[in-house]
């Protein structure tokens, strides 16, 4: 019996050890395709946006009513169980108590005006129905309670700043129920409302804003004709996309995605229990993981080392097609690529040389403890990323494809899956050098004031205020951020595509050796003379560029809450359009109330 | 006396010069353009996508002259026809249900397409209607070859026939289906719903009927 216990035992210390290292590539693997395959719709969507077109949105999978409904309610009703679960046996320790009673009445006041906006959105679009409806309706603009939301925000973290002794005592106990009660309300009756809501609908079509249609075209790429031109090298052929697609996989590797998440235990044999606090100086007592698949001395290097293989990928594919126009794309994707990877690696020596590492994960500690990359290299920042577009063959840079001149260039004679797999390594690479960026420049996981221990708000070395946060959730949110920057820098990448026509060849080589390399190499003279600069000059001048790192945290910090909240307000805005019944056929949609959601017909 | 006339030949061309445009050192360094650029995209792309994600985009019927997206998602949106839509045949009804149609052949007369072929049918001996009009036995009308003109609605004298169902014409798979019997003609109500026609009909016999009968001479 114990025989079988000890087996059980160490089966389970095994599966545990292998989660803890197979996860973190999964989820990086994971990350980079979904992100890619999102991307190839997201790029159709924001074209269309931008020419005041639909654009991709009519595959659509059907659901019955009530599944709609459950899943709408089982969820929320789960959500609901798990707080309950919490409030009920999960009695925290006292001192992480206050922080997580502070935790529920943020999140309660964030989902009350997220249902309370979304009730009224729907009220304004399609009318008042009920007398919930007509009461949320005569609260007016939405916008009224999204800034009470934010009123009660601030208020409710003024509140559990400034109260402290058995006044903060009762205070954390009415917020910890008041708090939790009020998410788990939210919660409820924004699922009931919206399930209610839908209870006449004959049928929900699942849309997903069209995001069904990258997974009907992957299908489709993978049943289509496999075709190899006669006279091709068959196997370098089928070899090509296969080189090109998997370093544009494989340099996520290098670029940390959060945080390193701090263990109890001693070695990496037994790494016993998370920590459920950091200590104050952040350094970890245990054992740590890095949210990073690998970690090494040569980071940088081993990004560029492998994102230039990607060249022989599109070189091989021109050349094993037996086609010119194909050759002809293989050789301009060839020395477009080297000719960029040059800027691209001399953008980064002065990044490198004010951060003192080639290690990602070093780089961002330091940007976490002085300023982002972005405040310390713009320059370079912008040429990187003119670079970067340039290195991912795409718009305005796309003359590898160029299909005005040379059909498709180097994949014109591939179709199916490997066709799809060179359009899929392109989106990667956009995704992959987004992250690098952001891990460079944007700070990667650091948010501003949030330190590992918890939320410090220091301007100028005084401390202007202070929260402890739960460990895990410091490491879960600096993660969110570097998604959230990572697909922003995508998004950007996009929206140059649709905004910039292609450069000539020409243009594109002058740009790249006459243009950015000469920039590149003064940057790198600029920031030498800068670090030097500042390195030997006295402790006033030090204390000036601290001062300088602290207003670009602020900037950043300020900047985007402002950010968010004109976002919403934004969003929020009631719209009004010119209607205009000069034809009959007008007058014929408004007698049917418009036909601005008439539903489909049997 | 010296009389204008046009100089021979072709005429001279006066255009207005127009200037180059300013090469200045925000365009020549090409970045302020490209904010520029993004920032009307960008515009478009965060408008349009609020108005789609919010339900908020425009109805193409009612506001098709404000910015934003115009497009009809057809079949889930169909813009209405004009009053006077021609669409497909329908057939009125009388009030017991049997065609308003008396098998007159104006309307296969008026044909221009020649597409709509009636068997007139005479009432059995015994009927008030006997001798004053017949009925349709067969009424086909080949909606393939039909050309939409209206004549035939504008020749009936009894407003049997009418293009007012706002059907436009289908997409079928067979020549067949587009061959309409007297009865899916008849089934068609018109754009209010009805299968009649607000015309009163005065049946012979019927004290309103206005013209002769045998019982009512000149």
């Amino acid at each position: 019996m114990s025989l079988l216990a000890s087996i059980l035992a160490t089966l389970l210390w095994l599966a545990k050890l292998l989660a803890l290292w197979v996860l973190k590539p999964f989820f990086v693997v994971m990350f980079a395709m979904n992100v890619a395959v999102i991307l190839t719709w997201a790029d159709r969507r924001q074209g269309a946006m931008i020419q005041d077109r639909v654009g991709p949105n009519r595959a659509v999978a059907w659901l019955p009513t009530r599944w709609a409904q459950a899943f709408v309610v089982l969820p929320a009703l789960g959500v609901v169980a798990a707080i309950g679960f919490m409030l009920v046996k999960l009695e925290p320790a006292p001192e992480v108590r206050a922080t997580r009673a502070l935790l529920f009445c943020q999140l309660g006041i964030l989902f009350t005006w997220l249902t309370g906006v979304f009730i009224a959105g729907r009220v304004q679009v399609r009318g008042v129905r009920s007398s919930f409806d007509a009461w949320i309706y005569s609260l007016g603009d939405p916008r009224r309670i999204f800034y009470g939301g934010l009123a009660a925000h601030v208020l409710t973290l003024f509140v559990a700043v400034t109260f402290e002794g058995a006044a903060a005592e009762q205070l954390t106990d009415i917020q910890y129920g008041g708090g939790a009660g009020l998410l788990i309300f939210a919660i409820l009756f924004g699922a009931g409302y919206a399930a209610f809501s839908i209870r006449n609908e004959p049928r929900i079509g699942l849309r997903l804003a069209g995001l069904l249609h990258p997974a009907a075209d992957g299908l489709k790429t993978i049943f289509k004709e496999d075709f190899i031109p006669p006279n091709a090298d068959r196997m370098l052929h089928s070899l090509a996309p296969f080189i090109s697609f998997f370093p544009a996989l494989v340099v996520m590797a290098v670029i940390p995605f959060g945080d390193s998440l701090c263990f109890s235990g001693v070695s990496s044999k037994d790494f016993g229990e998370l920590l459920p606090l950091m200590p104050a100086n952040g350094v970890c007592p245990g054992v740590q993981y890095p949210l990073q698949v690998v970690s090494v001395d040569v980071g940088l290097l081993y990004f560029f080392a492998l994102a230039g293989t990607g060249i022989v990928g599109a070189a091989l594919a021109g050349w094993a097609s037996d086609n010119k126009y194909s050759l002809l794309g293989g050789l301009r994707a060839a020395s477009q690529m080297v000719s960029y990877e040059v800027t691209m690696g001399l953008t980064l020596v002065g990044a490198v040389m004010i951060y003192g590492s080639l290690r990602v994960d070093d780089m961002i500690l330091w940007q976490r403890d002085h300023a982002w990359g972005i405040f310390v290299q713009p320059f370079a920042f912008f040429l990187f990323f003119a670079a970067a577009v340039a290195e991912s063959k795409r718009i305005p840079f796309d003359i590898p494809e160029g299909e005005s001149e040379i059909v498709a260039g180097y994949f014109t004679e591939y179709s199916g899956m490997k066709f799809a797999m060179f359009f899929f390594a392109e989106y990667i690479a956009v995704v992959t050098s987004s992250g690098l960026m952001s891990a460079l420049f944007l700070g990667g996981w650091d948010l501003p004031y949030l330190r590992p221990d918890g939320l410090h708000v220091t301007f100028g070395g005084n401390q202007m205020f202070e929260l402890a946060l739960p460990h895990v959730l410091v490491v879960v949110v600096g993660a969110l951020g570097f998604v959230l920057k990572t697909i922003t820098l995508c998004w950007l990448q996009l929206m140059i595509r649709w905004t910039l026509p292609r450069f000539r060849y020409d243009q594109l080589m002058r740009l790249g050796w006459r243009k950015l390399l000469p920039a590149s190499l003064a940057n790198v003279f600029v920031t030498g003379l800068l670090v030097l600069g500042v390195a030997s000059a006295g402790i006033t001048v030090g204390r000036f560029v601290d001062l300088l790192g602290d207003c670009s945290r602020a900037f950043v910090a300020l900047g985007g809450i402002a950010g968010f909240v004109y976002f919403v307000t934004f969003l929020l805005r009631p719209v009004h359009k010119p209607q205009t019944l000069a034809s009959s056929s007008a007058q014929f949609a408004a007698s049917a109330g418009g036909t601005r959601s008439v539903r489909m017909g049997a | 006396m010296k009389t204008e006339t046009a100089p021979l030949g072709p005429k001279r061309v006066t255009g207005v010069p127009v200037d180059r445009p300013k090469r200045t050192a925000g365009v020549q360094t090409y970045i302020p353009e490209i904010a520029k650029g993004l920032g009307i995209t960008m515009k478009h792309f965060f408008q349009n996508t609020k108005e789609m994600a919010f339900g908020q985009r425009n109805d193409p019927s009612l506001e098709a002259v404000a910015d934003g997206i115009n497009t009809v998602s057809y079949p889930e949106q169909k813009r209405p026809y004009p009053a006077r839509f021609r669409g497909m045949h329908r057939l009125t009804q009388r009030e017991d249900g049997s065609p308003r149609c008396v098998a007159c052949l104006c309307c296969s007369t008026a044909c221009p397409a020649q597409c709509i072929h009636i068997e007139a049918g005479e009432y059995p001996e015994g009927d008030p209607k006997r001798g004053y009009e017949r009925f349709p036995k067969r009424f086909v009308i080949d909606e393939l070859r039909c050309v939409f003109c209206g004549f035939c609605v504008e020749a009936c004298p009894c407003d049997a026939i009418r293009m007012d169902t706002g059907i436009h014409a289908s997409p079928y798979d067979s020549r067949e289906q587009f061959i309409f019997e007297k009865d899916l003609l008849l089934s068609f109500p018109g754009r209010d719903g009805s299968h009649q026609t607000a015309n009163p009909r005065h049946e012979p016999g019927e004290p309103t009927h206005p013209g002769i009968d045998r019982e009512h001479g000149h």
